[in-house]
């Protein structure tokens, strides 16, 4: 095996090879480092909550906070089993925990009112105010933190075909653009970081207004009301539930298949390379809760 | 104070803008959007102008200008989405070298969003919301931008795609981009990780697909590629990177001493690839349905 490792190219995703490709070519990249070992590879199903509210935003895309808190809660229930929403979050964290949340934090950004509901949903919880940190940022962001709290927007991006879960942590790495390039395959690397590894105790994705096209600038002929909240323990299977959706968007946009191009390589890699979890559909259960028009998970 | 090379008004409609730009260049994008900058950086980036105009109780317009190095770079950006509104931003559109109108448009329009390209300018006008009033602000912002400036000539490699193809081809306009870089073509059609095709700021590429309806078959397209680069040898080798990432289980044949054209057919998952490289150009073609298709449209090149 070269140095360089083996290449991917369009033709392993038309044999289904990408898995092996990946592993190779991520495996030759480091040289040899113990990022392969088996991390959070999941067994048995993942379970993924879509949660809507037709009515989560107005005609002109203001949100309603009193319809989205709610659906946070709904989402907490429905994702932890737990019938009451402090019981939820208590499954998760625990009020000695210093909670990073981690929104988008601009270009198609996580809505405020989100952020906002998590962590007043946090503190009715019983967990202190102060320990509530805003975790988006560079390399000591997380290293303040003993949990964090995924708060992507829902969006497509022209570099990674998706840039919502796990190109959330990319200013972690300190050279974020490193991962621009062919390297975004290896954004999952990022996840196992020391500072960031099974800190990651729920991934709850903004997709009121996602955008399927064209990220991270934004279009607005590629946005539309979803009016959804997205959220798992398993951020591989939260990702490529949102896969599904932007791909059906983008097909009924087209009247045909629109595939993401370049394809979301990194999600893959997530899965085989670096055991974050799922990306196989047949692994993963979505339920799903509230509005049911242009649900998109066809 | 910095003044913008683009004489914005201060006030359209009830927006107003500050005095001065911010301004990225190649060193601060990143800061400024992230990886959408790298589109940018594919092409002949200089520097871009951003105004944030305001309007007190309503949502914002924002302004961007790129100053890109070349007409064809500006172009390229426009090229890359055909979809909107044509909108016609100059007073009258006029070029010499053309004798019939230009069959592109140079803007856009879309939900709020104008995109346009104006001599070596590309420009994204967007309103936080659509309404009447903002549309009339961001088309008058439009035109202030293009006022003055050459119509962006279409570039010659774009201008010389065949409009159709040998065995009832025929091209489809709404897919047809021009771009230098491998993550712009990657984000067109994937090929590979790996810049295959050896793109960078001193290459010229196009891109389009064409489509056959017959009576009998389903719809069928097919996916162009055309690459100029600075002499044959450079294209040789491009070729020759290509065909040991993409094709390793077909021996590359070449004979770097002859100048003579070099052709391949090959079968892989997807169809019939074709290469054809003459002078200092390659054409590929990709999904194509048989070999003899390939074989007439390359006769008929």
């Amino acid at each position: 095996m070269s140095k360089k490792g083996r290449i991917l190219t369009r033709r392993d995703f038309i044999r289904g090879t990408v898995g092996a490709t990946v592993g190779a070519s991520v495996g030759a990249t480091i040289m040899g480092r113990a990022v392969l070992a088996a991390g959070q590879g999941a067994s048995g199903q993942s379970l993924v909550s879509v949660v809507r509210d037709q009515n989560a935003m107005n005609a002109d895309h203001v949100v309603n906070p009193e319809v989205l808190r709610p659906m946070v809660d709904k989402t907490l229930q429905s994702t932890t089993g737990k019938t009451s929403t402090k019981d939820a979050w208590l499954s998760l964290v625990t009020p000695d925990d210093t909670i990073g949340l981690v929104p988008t934090p601009h270009l198609n950004p996580t809505h405020r009112e989100v952020v906002d509901a998590v962590k007043a949903s946090l503190i009715e919880a019983g967990i202190p105010e102060s320990k509530i940190v805003d975790a988006q940022g560079g390399p000591d962001k997380p290293k303040a933190c003993t949990a964090l709290i995924g708060l992507p927007a829902l969006k497509a991006h022209w570099l990674t075909g998706i840039g919502t879960v796990l190109k959330l942590y990319i200013m972690y790495s300190g050279a974020p653009s490193a991962y621009h390039d062919q390297n975004n395959i290896k954004l999952g690397e990022i996840w196992n970081l020391p500072s960031v590894k099974g800190k990651t105790r729920l991934v709850l994705v903004d997709a009121l207004h996602p955008l399927c096209d064209k990220g991270p600038q934004v279009d607005p002929r590629y946005k539309w009301a979803y009016n959804g909240l997205i959220a798992g323990t398993d951020p591989v299977a939260v990702e490529t539930v949102c896969l599904r959706i932007i791909d059906q968007k983008r097909r009924l946009l087209q009247g045909e298949p629109w595939p993401l191009t370049p394809p979301p390589l990194c999600v893959e890699a997530a899965d085989k390379t670096y055991r974050l979890g799922t990306s196989d559909w047949n692994k993963i259960r979505v339920t799903h809760h509230g509005w049911e028009e242009a649900l998109l998970l066809g | 104070m910095t003044n913008s090379q683009v004489p914005l008004p201060r006030t359209v409609g009830s927006w107003t803008r500050p005095a001065s730009p911010q301004v990225v260049n190649a060193q601060n994008i990143f800061d400024y959007m992230n990886g959408a900058g790298e589109l940018y950086l594919g092409y002949g980036f200089d520097h871009l102008d951003v105004f944030t105009y305001s309007s007190p109780g309503r949502e914002s317009i924002l302004v961007e200008v790129y100053f890109m190095q070349t007409t064809d770079d500006a172009f390229g950006l426009l090229s890359l989405d055909w979809g909107g509104e044509a909108v016609e931003l100059r007073p009258s559109v006029s070029l010499p070298d053309q004798k019939a109108p230009p069959s592109r448009p140079r803007a856009l329009y879309g939900e709020g969003l104008v995109r346009l390209c104006a001599g070596r300018l590309f420009a994204r006008i967007m309103a936080e919301r659509e309404t009447p009033d903002s549309r009339r602000a961001v088309l008058e912002l439009g035109r202030s931008v293009a006022q003055g400036r050459e119509l962006t000539p279409e570039p010659k490699l774009l201008q010389e795609l065949p409009r159709s193809l040998a065995g009832g081809w025929h091209l489809l306009g709404s897919r047809a981009s021009f771009f230098r870089s491998h993550l712009v073509l990657n984000s067109i059609y994937y090929l590979s990780s790996e810049n295959l095709l050896d793109l960078g700021h001193d290459i010229e590429a196009v891109t389009a697909v064409y489509e056959r309806t017959e009576a009998a078959s389903p719809r069928r397209r097919l996916r162009w590629f055309g690459v100029r680069y600075p002499d044959r040898d450079a294209a040789l080798e491009a070729l020759g990177h290509f065909h040991r990432v993409y094709l390793p289980e077909f021996p590359f044949r070449s004979d770097s001493d002859s100048s003579a054209p070099l052709k391949g057919i090959f079968p892989i998952e997807d169809g019939w690839l074709g290469y054809w490289l003459k002078n200092d150009a390659l054409t590929f073609l990709f999904e194509c349905p048989d070999r003899e298709t390939i074989d007439r449209i390359f006769a008929s090149q």
